[in-house]
């Protein structure tokens, strides 16, 4: 079990990191999904397996393809990288060493990771997270329609073709 | 509760006439649907049986903020009417998107669950992310759009590390079990507080505080005017509510508090030395938003039985003046053939006295000048920090606030100065009406300063 974390842990690390450092962008999508993939490794580790399955329909399936299909779409190659200027390399640099000099001085005197939840064998099976969904969480889940809608409605307005008139 | 229902069904309704109905109905209805929801959300002054009390708790203080946030937007939905007259298309769902918008922000001002938070924040954001780019011939409105999409969803990133390294502490997400469980030592835990840390910056994101303000110039600038105006106020106030709510709940741990205090500090800076170098209009204001956001910082800061109250009084001044300026904004654009330097003010006195003396009375209360709303609120700040023992904070953001009225006085002397030709101002009655009530309001509000929240 240990073993299997330390595994899908550091796949999940390395590809991240190539999904960054990947210089062509198909690399960096596919290393993408074998990060999405580790991570429903993990949720598996955790007892949710609904999650997992979902995590690998929704995002390893659809949004990945979408993905991919936009980036052949743009076509793009050497000539269309953007270049950047050694200055906003610099900045970069400050900012995210800045960033990791916070990160590493907060946590200098060690973290206590402990598990507040004790295991429940039967959470992560359809039916409980129904039950979550639609009993504990109904709120959030109906008020989330809100965000979905108006997200559409975006995409239809900007996405529409002007009439050539006006 | 029902407010909320009432805004979210409203703006379906809203896009259904859009399709088939006339597009001179749709701000009329939205007016009624909004005033309808201000008798709502009053009616939960006593507050009753609370609905989802584990998500969302309606006390005094979210309903006086959801009331102010809907005169607001009835106020830009008035001036609404004119300013997309001549647009043929999407405006049902321009209005549609703001009503949305305000729907997020109810949530804003009344969660009692980091995910109604996170919620809240995407509902009031991604509307904008489209409104900014409601002008689609237009590169900067795009631009804006974009600008504002991608740096809010990156700041959403952080925002949502934050919520899952406090999840990772507490083990839930409800405030009040999250209070308990501080109250027994965890609030020194190092994963909370970068988890507070986390969540702080997605909400200084939203309320442009330094050094998360970059994004706010462009996207006022580009973004339609009446957009930057809901932007410049609805979501500050909503999103200070928010920030309040986070604060109050989560108390402020020594090194959160350092945190916001550098981040008061530069922001009142940054906003007020900034502006003295603007010649846009919009970017002025956006500048001047800033400064005002380190203003508001400062009242969170100072966490006291008062904070709500005074930034209450504080966004909803701010709020009205900033509306009626973006109105009269509006009206001197069409006039310059939408040139938007401050010198597009010049003969403003001489076009139209009472605007031009209502403009005044918007730009003193900003600036701040006794006998304005302005004046209370930051005099209201002031003794809040002070009493909290920020004396050195608040002498600072007393000298930046000195000096921040020197850019709005120069606004008000181009107003004042006579041009070589004559601006022809085309002020249609519906406009006046909201230029005026902002300025009476000002006033108004100085007078009989609000005391609600108690």
């Amino acid at each position: 079990m240990q073993y299997l974390f330390y595994f899908f842990a550091a796949i999940s690390i390395i590809s991240a990191l190539m999904v960054v450092s990947a210089r062509s962008p198909i690399n960096s999508v596919i290393a993408l999904i074998v990060c999405f993939l580790s991570i429903a490794g993990h949720y598996i580790l955790l007892n949710a397996q609904f999650l997992a399955v979902v995590h690998i329909i929704v995002y390893t399936g659809a949004i990945m393809v979408l993905f991919l299909f936009v980036i052949m779409l743009l076509n793009l190659n050497q000539r269309t990288e953007p270049q950047k200027k050694l200055m906003t390399r610099i900045a970069a640099v400050v900012a995210g060493g800045a960033f990791l000099l916070t990160l590493l001085g907060a946590t200098r005197q060690g973290l206590q990771i402990a598990a507040v939840n004790p295991e429940d064998a039967s959470v992560g099976l359809v039916g409980h997270v129904g039950m979550a969904l639609f009993k504990d969480y109904l709120l959030p889940f109906e008020v989330s329609s809100v965000l979905f809608l108006s997200a559409m409605v975006g995409a239809m307005m900007l996405g529409k073709k002007e009439k050539a008139t006006a | 509760m029902s407010a909320l229902i009432l805004t979210s069904v409203l703006g379906v309704v809203l896009l259904y006439f859009g399709l088939f109905g006339n597009k001179k109905l749709l701000a009329p209805v939205g007016i009624v649907g909004l005033v309808a929801a201000l008798v709502l959300s009053w009616t939960g002054w006593n507050p009753g049986i609370m609905e989802f009390p584990t998500m969302v708790e309606f006390d005094r203080m979210s309903v006086l903020f959801n009331c102010a946030m809907i005169v607001v937007t009835i106020l830009i939905f008035l001036f609404g009417i004119d300013y997309y007259e001549r647009m043929e298309e999407n405006v049902a769902e321009h209005y549609a998107l703001m009503i949305f918008s305000l729907t997020g922000a109810f949530l804003l001002t009344s969660y009692t669950n980091l995910l109604m938070l996170f919620l809240g924040i995407e509902i009031l954001s991604i509307p904008l992310y489209i409104l900014a780019g409601g002008k689609k011939r237009s590169y900067r409105s795009s631009e804006a759009s974009f600008k504002y999409f991608l740096l809010g969803s990156f700041a959403t990133a952080f925002f949502l590390m934050g919520i899952a390294l406090i999840y990772g502490v507490t083990a839930s997400f409800d405030l009040h079990v999250i209070q308990a469980k501080l109250a027994t030592g965890a609030s020194s835990n190092v994963l909370f507080l970068l988890g507070s840390f986390f969540v702080a910056i997605g909400l200084s994101f939203k309320v442009a505080a330094v050094p998360f303000h970059f994004w706010s110039p462009d996207v006022y600038e580009g973004a339609p005017t009446l957009v930057t105006a809901f932007m410049a106020t609805v979501v500050k106030t909503a999103a200070f509510a928010g920030f309040y709510r986070f604060v109050q709940m989560t108390g402020l741990p020594p090194a959160l508090a350092n945190t916001l205090l550098v981040m008061t500090v530069l922001t009142l800076l940054v906003g007020n030395v900034v502006a003295l170098r603007q010649s846009q209009f919009k970017r002025l204001m956006a500048y001047s938003s800033i400064a005002h956001s380190g203003f508001l910082l400062m009242a969170i800061l100072a966490n006291g039985v008062m904070t709500p109250n005074t930034l209450f009084y504080y966004t909803f001044t701010y709020a009205l003046a900033t509306v009626g300026l973006f109105v009269v904004l509006t009206l001197a654009k069409r006039a310059a053939n939408g040139n938007e330097a401050i010198t597009i003010f010049r003969g403003l006195f001489r076009a139209n006295p009472w605007l031009a003396f209502v403009t005044m009375l918007l730009l003193l209360s900003l600036a701040g000048i006794p006998l304005t709303a302005g004046f209370i609120a930051k005099y209201q700040v002031f003794m809040l920090a002070i009493g909290a023992g920020f004396i050195k904070t608040a002498v600072f953001a007393v000298v930046m606030a000195l000096v921040g009225i020197y850019y709005y006085v120069l606004v008000i002397r181009e107003a004042f100065t006579p041009a070589e030709e004559t601006p022809v101002l085309v002020v249609s009655p519906l406009n006046w009406l909201v230029i005026t009530l902002c300025g009476i309001s000002v006033v108004a509000f100085a007078v009989w300063p609000l005391n609600l929240v108690g």
